[in-house]
């Protein structure tokens, strides 16, 4: 075990401050032993910029929709067609992953569950959440005729 | 601003003091946008497969429509503040961050007066655009 502060082992090598001093950089991913917090964390980020793209195709939405019935029907065969199923089940799931892990941020933020093991069941339970409330919402969309493939 | 963003104490930059500003504001807008996701969810649900005068007849109810204008707006607001996180912690160059940053910026603020445009159109049951704009 090296010293964290020996210049000779600073796994994440060293950055320049503003001011011109050195500062030794955090390790990256690499050398990091893998905790389920990370996966949550990199999720969360990349959930949320795909429900960017989701807010692009909302908005789409409600543009063919104001078109009037023939840009309506354009819009609906695209996002019925089973690519356009597809894209929008990725956006629930993105967008059920973003409202469970942000609520795990919030009970973060209020200074609770931030032991490394509560943080870790946290985390896990708002990615079977994520899934499980996905994949019953579109269960319910199936089983109700309201979408078909 | 410029006078405290030069401040520097011991050699070491002074916070800009704004940071905290953009720590609440992104804790609030998740807790606004937290019960609006359930009831999009709810709503896209009651929506889908229901056709073109099913989803008019949606937006003719104003608790519909002004809770979807608050949806997106907030979330417009709060998808903003999420990918300015993403830009700082990926672009280094001032100018090129700036540049996207803008480019995010104006993005989102169409995005926004969009919705808002199609929304009201929608909910005061308006003739299909693009009536009395050219055609």
């Amino acid at each position: 075990m090296t010293s964290s502060n020996d210049p000779a082992h600073q796994p994440g090598g060293f950055g320049l401050q503003p001011n011109g001093r050195p500062r030794p950089l955090s390790p990256h991913l690499q050398v990091w032993r893998w905790h389920v917090t990370m996966l949550g964390s990199i999720l969360h980020r990349v959930s949320g910029g795909a429900l960017s793209v989701g807010a692009l195709l909302v908005v789409g939405w409600l543009l063919a929709l104001a078109f009037g019935p023939d840009a309506y029907g354009t819009f609906v065969s695209l996002a019925g067609s089973p690519l356009g199923l597809l894209v929008w089940f990725g956006l629930t799931l993105a967008l059920t992953y973003h409202l469970a892990s942000g609520i795990r941020h919030l009970i973060w933020d209020a200074g609770s569950g931030l032991e490394p093991r509560t943080a870790s069941t946290l985390t896990t339970a708002s990615i079977v959440a994520a899934v499980v409330v996905a994949l019953a919402f579109w269960a319910f969309l199936f089983a109700t005729g309201r979408v078909s493939l | 601003m410029s006078r405290v963003a030069k401040a520097y104490r011991n050699g070491v930059k002074v916070s800009e003091r704004h940071g905290a500003g953009e720590w609440t504001a992104e804790r609030l807008s998740s807790l606004i946008v937290v019960p609006l996701t359930l009831w999009g969810l709810w709503s896209a649900a009651s929506l889908s497969g229901g056709g073109y005068d099913a989803a008019l007849a949606w937006f003719s109810s104003w608790i519909n429509s002004g809770l979807l204008i608050l949806t997106l707006l907030v979330s417009v607001w709060h998808m903003n503040m999420g990918l300015k996180v993403i830009v700082d912690d990926y672009l280094h160059k001032p100018t090129t961050r700036t540049v996207v940053l803008g480019l995010i910026g104006l993005a989102c603020l169409v995005l926004a007066a969009a919705s808002v445009f199609f929304i009201v159109r929608l909910a005061l049951g308006s003739a299909p655009l693009p009536a009395g704009f050219g055609a």
